[in-house]
């Protein structure tokens, strides 16, 4: 389909290096009464067109928050973005006014949430919401949108879409509902789609249906997808690369085969090996040890290094920058040779 | 649907019978006599007092009273006499009417003035405005009726005449038309308006932190569309059960505004038929207000419905 909305972004089209996403050094902090939440500490990572980034973590690592600062969608205040930029093909969103935002948002870049049944407006039919994107954003009339929405909810492969057009959220499954979900999001050819925990809520074998409708979705339309999970088998199949995240930084960057092959941090290596395995049944399941941080009251130096069986002194003091490991790689601990050498020290 | 308003319908009796014997009690239970009260300062003649003591079934026992009434209403729509003779529907009509006009009166400007202040409130949370708001409404629940009544009745209805020479709120009494509603209305609606502006800047507070309210934002809606269309049409449906179920309140708690502004409605007629023992009168007002409480929860249980698909009736 062809983009008829008044393209709001300066300098578009003449990319040359620059990913279609970008996030660069971004902080997030909540300004609570209880102090401020520092829920992302510079985080930055990359989207080209047709690519799958994953960012793995577990909750409160920042990694929703990330998200939803791409979006726009976070409450501020209490939250404040203090630093960063967020570059979609070059423009810092960041810098646009809240008019410009608002025409990226849901029409360039899009994003699906975690609970579908919470995230649909309960008291409106799943047609209307679905339509609502074309009458509200392309002009459509009533009719029209809604015979789109049918068609988006045959491309998610909704079973009897003209007759349950009609219906109400909470008349469907919630993989069908993740689905109506996923119609809504594309519904305008967005360039970036951000997943937030998409699967979470649903059963196994439901996931990896939403799981490969999402690949499809991608490879039919080239959009830059952001799969936010603290499910690493749901990465593997899909990912072409993985950002994990820990305390509002990201840990370990790397193509989804390095990270699997040998993990390069010490946090990703405890996740790995914390997935349960067949060929160690009976045995008890590997844990990391010590709890998540506080965000009110980070540790000093690496925020993992009271949980982390490779720490060393300068690990208290120094915060350990986001070493290169290969161009493509990097990892955030002062003793990633001996983690990826699988040393324990 | 229709099967579910029939079996509501079907639920009310009990409740409609249940209510009325209870009033009934009550009018029977109140100390003095009626055919005394009848003679006012004189005594009755003992003779005279049993005839009408027959004729008016005082001599049988409560129960069996309490059916012949209760037939009367329900197979011949017939309430009864007074003891002078005039029948209580024709007593309540022109009353119900005064009554009925002063309670929408105060249901709209409770609706309008609630909801918008609640609203306002709710989109300037934690700010001077909502602050202001709130802390009014507070004051508005804490002064009684009698105070809010006679206070706006001078200010309005008197004071305003003699420095402006407009006669907008009559003082009292209907002859003014629509106007003779506004400041009863307003004084009516006053606690509920409180109570009202609360309930709707909590339930819109609570409905913007949905996540389907996130979800909209992301949908790159204006905020005016988030908040108008996504947000309200959540928030609303609390409200509607409240003012609902508010107009019988209204209907019933109408005594002391219609005393205060002399206006001729059921509150008056009620309170004075207490006063004379007009027990015909007094159970025939219950009987039709309970009728008109039922009726409105009935309406607001299917509004409900209509409101939130999630709701079915089977």
């Amino acid at each position: 389909m062809k983009r008829t909305s008044t393209d709001v972004l300066p300098g578009e089209g003449a990319l040359g290096d620059e990913p279609l996403l970008a996030v660069d050094n971004l902080h997030v902090e909540f300004h609570t009464r209880a102090g401020t939440v520092r829920a992302v500490n510079g985080v930055s990572y990359t989207v080209a067109p047709g690519e799958t980034l994953a960012v793995l973590g577990e909750s409160g690592s920042g990694k929703s928050v990330t998200a939803q600062a791409i979006m726009g969608i976070l409450d501020m205040p209490p939250a404040v973005i203090p630093k960063g930029e967020i570059r979609f093909k070059g423009t810092d969103l960041l810098k646009l006014s809240e008019e410009a935002r608002t025409q990226v948002r849901g029409q360039r870049i899009a994003m699906i949430f975690q609970d579908a049944l919470s995230a649909l407006n309960p008291v409106f039919t799943v047609g209307w919401q679905i339509s609502e994107m074309f009458r509200v954003h392309r002009g459509m009339s009533k009719a029209d949108a809604m015979k789109k929405a049918v068609e988006l909810m045959d491309r998610v492969r909704i079973p009897a879409a003209r007759q349950r057009v009609h219906d109400y959220p909470h008349q469907f499954s919630g993989g069908m509902r993740q689905r109506i979900m996923i119609a809504m999001s594309i519904a305008l050819d967005p360039e970036v789609l951000i997943a937030d925990e998409p699967t979470t809520a649903l059963d196994v074998t439901v996931q990896a249906q939403i799981m490969e409708l999402l690949a499809e979705l991608q490879r039919e339309s080239q959009m830059g997808l952001i799969l936010i999970t603290h499910d690493l088998g749901v990465v593997a199949d899909v990912a072409d690369k993985i950002a994990v995240m820990y305390a509002g930084r990201i840990v370990e960057n790397a193509p989804v085969y390095d990270i699997y092959k040998a993990p390069a941090h010490p946090y990703t290596k405890g996740l790995l090996d914390s997935i349960p395995r067949v060929d160690q049944k009976g045995q008890d399941l590997y844990a990391i040890k010590g709890l998540p941080p506080n965000l009110l009251d980070l540790p000093t130096g690496c925020s993992f290094h009271p949980r982390c069986p490779y720490r060393q002194d300068n690990c208290v003091t120094d915060v350990p920058p986001l070493y290169e490991i290969s161009g493509t790689r990097g990892s955030a601990c002062h003793y990633w040779r001996e983690v990826l050498d699988g040393e324990r020290q | 649907m229709g099967r579910y308003v029939i079996r509501r319908l079907i639920q009310a009796i009990p409740v409609l019978l249940g209510a009325t014997l209870l009033i009934f009690c009550i009018v029977f239970a109140l100390p003095g006599d009626p055919i005394a009260a009848l003679f006012g300062d004189k005594r009755p003649d003992p003779a005279i007092a049993e005839i009408l003591r027959e004729q008016y079934h005082l001599n049988d026992p409560l129960l069996l009273q309490y059916w012949y009434y209760i037939s009367g209403v329900l197979f011949r729509g017939d309430f009864g006499v007074n003891f002078a003779d005039v029948p209580v529907s024709q007593i309540m009509a022109g009353k119900f009417q005064v009554t009925l006009n002063l309670a929408l009166t105060a249901l709209v400007m409770e609706a309008v003035i609630g909801v918008g202040l609640g609203l306002w409130a709710a989109l300037r949370r934690g700010r001077a405005t909502d602050t202001m708001i709130l802390a009014s409404t507070l004051l508005l629940i804490s002064v009684p009726t009698l105070v809010t009544g006679f206070v706006l009745q001078l200010i309005l209805g008197v004071k305003l005449k003699q420095w402006t020479g407009l006669d907008i709120f009559p003082v009292a009494g209907t002859f003014a038309g629509w106007r003779s509603y506004i400041v009863p209305g307003f004084v009516l609606a006053g606690v509920s308006v409180a109570y009202l502006t609360r309930l709707t800047r909590t339930s819109l507070v609570e409905t913007l932190r949905a996540d389907y309210i996130r979800t909209a934002t992301a949908k790159g809606l204006s905020r005016r569309r988030v908040i108008g269309r996504h947000g309200l049409r959540n928030a609303l449906i609390p409200l509607v059960t409240y003012l609902g179920a508010d107009l019988g309140n209204l209907m019933g708690g109408a005594v002391i505004t219609e005393t205060i502004f002399n206006l001729q409605g059921i509150g008056n007629q009620l309170f004075n038929s207490v006063y004379l023992r007009e027990q015909p009168v007094v159970v025939g007002i219950v009987t039709v207000l309970v009728l008109i409480y039922i009726l409105a929860n009935l309406v607001v249980d299917l509004l409900y419905a209509v409101l939130d698909p999630r709701i079915r009736y089977e």
